[in-house]
């Protein structure tokens, strides 16, 4: 299909989202998608969704930690941000999910907030209410497996 | 702005988590709702009676120290309690405790009896969550939490996290309880009420989830505001030169009079 002219091609912004979760768990790309939609139609019904846009651009994610582009439509960033903030799990794995920034250009978004180095991941076990428990270290995050489930703590709690 | 979070053992994730995920989203503190998750500020240290006093003398794990905690990630880590009682006499008795050695009081509503109860008791902070579990409220209510000073909360928790009618009807509730507070102008405090790091969103993501419910976007970010002048003004109040309203020790001008 020939091009739009300029004028009429949808604008668009590219949200650069970074994702946590626990370390064991693995969140895949459909899924992601289909829970961004999912918040979305929810909280803005199909029309603002719609609207929204919301498409999934890139995403990655391993160790607890991840990142995603959204592409939304120009003038809905504020609605997008809601139905994103909504998003608490996906598949059944809770995810905290932030904003780093927005962007014009897909370009222009990965350079700016994509690709930050995370510190690797280690299974060591560590010393958490008196007891010696194993634990998920990444950086200065620590996710503790405790009796009652998961805990997550920081390397300032364990040592 | 702060946030005010339920930290392990009450929650999934201890204070410093919280604390760490908090300052990456921005806040400039958070006020720890679990009574058992930290050591009550202004004791030097030590906890009166129960637990806490062991726990201070060995390096503990997880960190209890308000101080230290505020030190390691730059931002304010207040104490705070909720009491989740059954019936207004137990939570009387339950707030006079805690009154003294807690910056910020919080009384978990959810029924006819304990609402009424949160905001006709000066000595009570914020009644939270008051229209969960079934819980009214009303003009009258209103009313009193305003003479009282008493705020009332606005919890996001299930719009954030709840589907389906559990979420419409806690959107409705919310929605009842902003047009009655909102009318009587009585006071607020916004929470997203996270249970781990990974429920925290930052304070402009509440305030577009607020708009998209309905709410202003300034109206949210005052509803966020609001618990740090809330510990702001305990903390003067629970501080040696205050006497009452008005009136404190300090120095004064000697050669006046």
């Amino acid at each position: 299909m020939k091009h739009l002219p300029k004028h009429l091609r949808p604008r668009w912004r590219y949200v650069a989202v970074g994702i946590e979760t626990w370390s064991d768990a693995e969140i895949g790309r459909r899924a992601f998608q289909r829970a961004l939609w999912y918040s979305a139609g929810n909280l803005l019904g199909d029309a603002g969704s719609a609207d929204a846009d919301l498409t999934l651009l890139s995403f990655a994610h391993a160790d607890g930690t991840g990142e995603a582009v959204v592409r939304v439509r120009h003038g809905h960033v504020d609605d997008a941000r809601a139905a994103i903030a909504c998003v608490s799990e996906v598949d059944g794995e809770p995810v905290g999910i932030r904003v780093r920034g927005i962007s014009g250009t897909v370009r222009a978004c990965e350079e700016r907030y994509m690709g930050r180095a995370t510190p690797s991941s280690t299974q060591r076990d560590v010393a958490f209410e008196g007891a010696e428990r194993s634990a998920t270290v990444r950086g200065d995050a620590c996710d503790v497996r405790a009796e009652s489930g998961r805990v997550g703590a920081t390397t300032f709690d364990t040592e | 702005m702060y946030e005010a979070v339920h930290a392990y053992p009450d929650g999934e994730a201890t204070v410093a988590r919280h604390a760490a995920t908090a300052a990456r989203h921005g806040y400039d503190g958070i006020v720890v709702r679990s009574r058992d998750a930290l050591d009550p500020a202004g004791n030097g240290g030590k906890s009166p009676g129960d637990r806490g006093s062991i726990a201070a003398d060995r390096d503990e794990s997880p960190v209890r120290d308000p101080d230290a905690l505020r030190e390691e990630y730059g931002i304010d880590v207040v104490d705070a309690v909720e009491i989740d009682a059954d019936d207004p006499t137990s939570a009387s008795g339950a707030v006079g405790n805690y009154r003294s050695d807690r910056t910020v009081v919080c009384v978990v509503g959810g029924d006819d009896a304990l609402n009424r109860f949160a905001v006709e008791q000066a000595r009570v902070d914020v009644l939270v969550r008051p229209t969960a579990d079934g819980g009214d409220f009303n003009h009258v209510l209103a009313k009193a939490a305003r003479d009282n000073g008493v705020r009332v909360e606005f919890d996001f928790g299930p719009v954030l996290r709840a589907t389906g009618g559990k979420r419409v009807r806690a959107l409705a509730d919310l929605r009842k309880l902003r047009e009655i507070v909102g009318h009587y102008d009585a006071p607020y405090v916004v929470s997203a009420n996270a249970r781990s790091h990974l429920e925290l969103r930052a304070p402009r993501k509440l305030v577009a989830v607020g708009e998209a419910i309905g709410f202003d976007a300034e109206a949210v970010r005052e509803g966020l505001r609001a618990w740090g002048d809330l510990v702001e003004r305990n903390r003067e109040r629970r501080s040696e030169a205050f006497i009452e309203p008005g009136v404190r020790r300090g120095r004064y001008e000697e050669d006046g009079c």
